[in-house]
């Protein structure tokens, strides 16, 4: 048997190249770097253990999509540390990666999902249980024409989940379509794109599922980050555990802080310096894409630390602002990441309420310039009735109580009886005529409506 | 010529103070709430948070001491007198108010030519003033939501992820400050169309003569020149 130096040797890897990745993955996983020679030993035992022949299953699922979180997985090509944790799985189903095709392979997903093991009870019986594998999804189900918008091998995909997760020991949604329907889930989605995690919960409240759902490990992002794929393989491979997930059933060291929290570009957006243009002189200046629609402070990864295409930069640093991959939201399906966010290169402006998206800028500037001329045309009217000086004339009575003369609010003889209490000057022998306190007994409403109708 | 006469005793010291703080919270807030919004401007950005939030957090301490004081402090219950009641009062329904809502509409509508009989503040007014508490209370919980060092707290994240996302919380916040835009535009308007005379009383506590009304008899008394005695 090789050793485990010889053997990432044979793939390239020095001992201080693994060291590197076990901290890489640690810190990925927010674990602290006293876990780190833990990893290490876990993966070597792990890799002795599966050379001499126990490979964790797993299955690549594919529906809608574009192939492009197979392509960032995959990518993964000059030979590293991650391959060979990669080698630990046996992949047993990827239309794309596996060699084989049609329905040999088919054959082989319904094999590794059939597949039991024999389990020697307390009592010494003995007894049959699923072996589990790890489902892995990429891409949106399809529910649109009685769910025939989305048919693989003559199955619908929705037919294929609930098959492909039933004995699976966890279910990783890779990137944005197979977490809320991603793209394809775009106002108006005509053919009904959801994500996995809200198309599941759906139909066990519909009672289409007789087992429980396993546990959802949602990997946001498009594509999904390798480094994030890795980082949970090699957390439930190596540490044997699920990571802890957050109220969207993502890894909440992953998805935790913003991506404004850790943006190099940071120091430009408190001082004010912002890309209004690209191909202008700020772009070349590397200022804040803030005005360019960046969705950085709403959208919650880890992208700027762990970066992408092996490290080598990330959509910021290439100069594009955060279009808010990592929004993807498996609650909120029936208006996804893509509708949200959208326009990309613009602060945010529009409203959706399921598929009905709107621009209400136009409507919020209407509205209080509506009020705003509504106030002016009334101001004239003001001004044409004479009331800008002081206002009209008060009225001498309240409609109240010339309808209801026995119970008034208006207390007249009180108000006579105050007013006597006046100073000299405050009483006005003409105010008194006018307003009907100083004569208590002419106050005889009947007769003053009257008056006015006559006037 | 026929306002009521416009008593210090309306807006005693302590208001004026509250609604100065109001008056420039609220326009700091709106400018910076835009610049926020979308920086049309470099180099302001820093300033404009910092200013946002300490502002906003200003203007809800500012609306808390308000509501408080109306337990304490007392003010006129109408316009036109020096009496006063605990200010709290003057924010329930008044006897003076009775029935007249209808005749407030009528009279901006311009189908009444006399002015209504009310309170200090006149049906329309009251409700909106009502409405003002609460919306702060709803701004401030929002920003609360969309403030890196609040919005991990229980309440404030909760609201956010049954919101969808920050993305939401933000546009909900964005468009309840149109909410006060229009409610500044209209509460400015109801204040000086009438004359600039409650605007200087409320802004520089200057007094003007008019006619006098009585609280408790709910109607008007006499005419009061400010003639010193
Ligand atoms: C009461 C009147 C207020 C108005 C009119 C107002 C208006 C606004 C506007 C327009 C924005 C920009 C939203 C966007 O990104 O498009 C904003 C952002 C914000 N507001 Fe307010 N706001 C008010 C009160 C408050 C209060 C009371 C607080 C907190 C105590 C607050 C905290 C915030 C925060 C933290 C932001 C986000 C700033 C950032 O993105 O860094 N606001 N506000
Ligand atoms: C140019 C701006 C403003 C002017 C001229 C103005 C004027 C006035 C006047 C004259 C009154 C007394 C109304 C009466 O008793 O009949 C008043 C009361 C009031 N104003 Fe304003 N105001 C302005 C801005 C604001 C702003 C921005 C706010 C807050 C959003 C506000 C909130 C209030 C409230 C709540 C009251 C009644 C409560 C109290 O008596 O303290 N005002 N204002
Ligand atoms: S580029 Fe985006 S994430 Fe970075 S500081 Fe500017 S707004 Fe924030
Ligand atoms: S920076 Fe934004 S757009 Fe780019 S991968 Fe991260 S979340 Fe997605």
């Amino acid at each position: 048997m090789p050793s485990f130096d010889s053997l990432m040797e044979s793939h390239g890897v020095s001992r201080r190249g693994f060291m590197k990745f076990c901290a890489g993955v640690a810190a990925t996983l927010g674990l602290s770097q006293a876990m780190v020679p833990k990893i290490a030993d876990a993966a070597e035992q792990l890799v002795i253990g599966t050379t001499s022949g126990v490979l964790a299953p797993a299955l690549w699922l594919e529906f809608a999509s574009c192939t492009g979180c197979t392509e960032s997985f995959a990518s993964a090509t000059t030979p590293d540390v991650a391959t060979v944790i990669l080698e630990l799985i046996s992949l047993n189903y990827s239309e794309t990666l596996s060699a084989g095709a049609g329905w040999s392979l088919e054959e082989a997903m319904d094999q590794t999902i059939n597949a039991t093991k024999t389990v020697r009870n307390a009592d010494g019986s003995t007894s049959t249980e699923p072996v589990g594998y790890i489902l892995i999804i990429e891409g949106a189900l399809m529910e649109g024409w009685n769910d025939n918008a989305l048919v693989i091998g003559g199955e619908k995909s929705t037919d294929l989940i609930k098959k492909a997760a039933k004995n699976a020991v966890a279910i990783i949604c890779a990137g944005d379509c197979a977490v809320d329907g991603g793209w394809q889930a775009a106002s108006p989605n005509p053919a009904g794109a959801t994500g996995v995690e809200p198309y599941l919960k759906k139909a066990k409240a519909a009672g289409q599922l007789d087992y429980d759902i396993p546990p959802i490990i949602n990997v946001p992002c498009c594509p999904a980050n390798p480094e994030h794929i890795i980082a949970m393989l090699v957390d439930y491979l190596l540490l044997n555990k699920l990571p802890q997930l957050n109220e969207y059933n993502m890894p909440s060291e992953i998805f935790g802080q913003t991506i404004h929290d850790n943006c190099p570009r940071r120091g430009h957006f408190e001082n004010g310096e912002f890309v209004y243009e690209f191909g202008s002189e700020e772009e070349s200046k590397g200022y804040c894409l803030y005005a360019m629609g960046c969705k950085g402070p709403q959208t919650y990864s880890n992208c700027p630390l762990v970066r992408w295409n092996r490290k080598v930069s990330w959509c910021i640093e290439a100069g594009a602002p955060c279009i808010g991959c990592a929004q993807a939201n498996p609650n909120m399906a029936d208006h996804g990441w893509v509708d949200l966010n959208s326009p990309f290169l613009n602060r945010f402006k529009h409203i959706g309420i399921g598929n009905f998206m709107f621009d209400p800028t136009y409507l919020a500037y209407g509205v209080g310039g509506l009020v705003a001329l509504a106030l002016i045309v009334h101001g004239f009217g003001m001004r044409a009735a004479g009331r800008t000086t002081g206002g009209a004339d008060f009225e001498t009575f309240r409609h109240y109580d010339l309808k209801h003369p026995d119970h008034p609010i208006t207390d007249k003889p009180l108000a006579a009886e105050e007013a006597s209490h006046l100073s000299a000057d405050m009483q006005d022998e003409a105010i008194d005529e006018e307003l009907k306190i100083a004569q208590p007994q002419l106050y005889d409403p009947k007769a003053a409506k009257k008056k006015g109708a006559a006037k | 010529m026929a306002h009521l006469a416009h008593y210090k005793q309306a807006h005693p010291l302590p208001f004026v103070v509250t609604h100065w703080i109001n008056l420039i919270s609220m326009i700091v807030l709106v400018f910076t709430g835009f610049y926020i919004h979308y920086p049309f401007f470099p180099g302001f950005m820093g300033i404009a948070r910092g200013a946002h939030i300490f502002l906003g957090c200003i203007l809800v301490i500012n609306m808390i001491v308000r509501v408080v004081l109306a337990f304490f402090v007392k003010s006129a219950p109408t316009g036109g007198t020096r009496e006063t009641v605990t200010d709290y009062k003057t924010w329930l329904p008044q006897r003076d108010n009775r029935h007249q809502g209808i005749q407030w509409i009528k009279y901006y509508l311009f189908f009444k030519k006399t002015h209504p009989l009310s309170a200090k503040l006149g049906v329309p007014q009251k409700i909106s003033y009502l409405c003002i508490p609460i919306l702060i209370l709803i701004m401030a919980f929002t920003g609360c939501c969309l403030w890196s060092v609040t919005n991990t707290i229980g309440p404030f994240a909760a609201f956010v992820s049954w919101c969808g996302g920050l993305m939401v919380v933000r546009i909900i916040h964005y468009y309840l400050m149109w909410v006060f835009i229009c409610f500044i535009l209209l509460h400015v308007y109801l204040a000086n169309i009438e004359g600039l005379e409650p605007t200087k009383l409320m802004f520089l506590r200057k007094e003007h003569g008019g006619l006098v009304y009585s609280p408790e008899a709910h109607d008007l008394i006499g005419r009061d020149d400010l003639k010193k005695e």
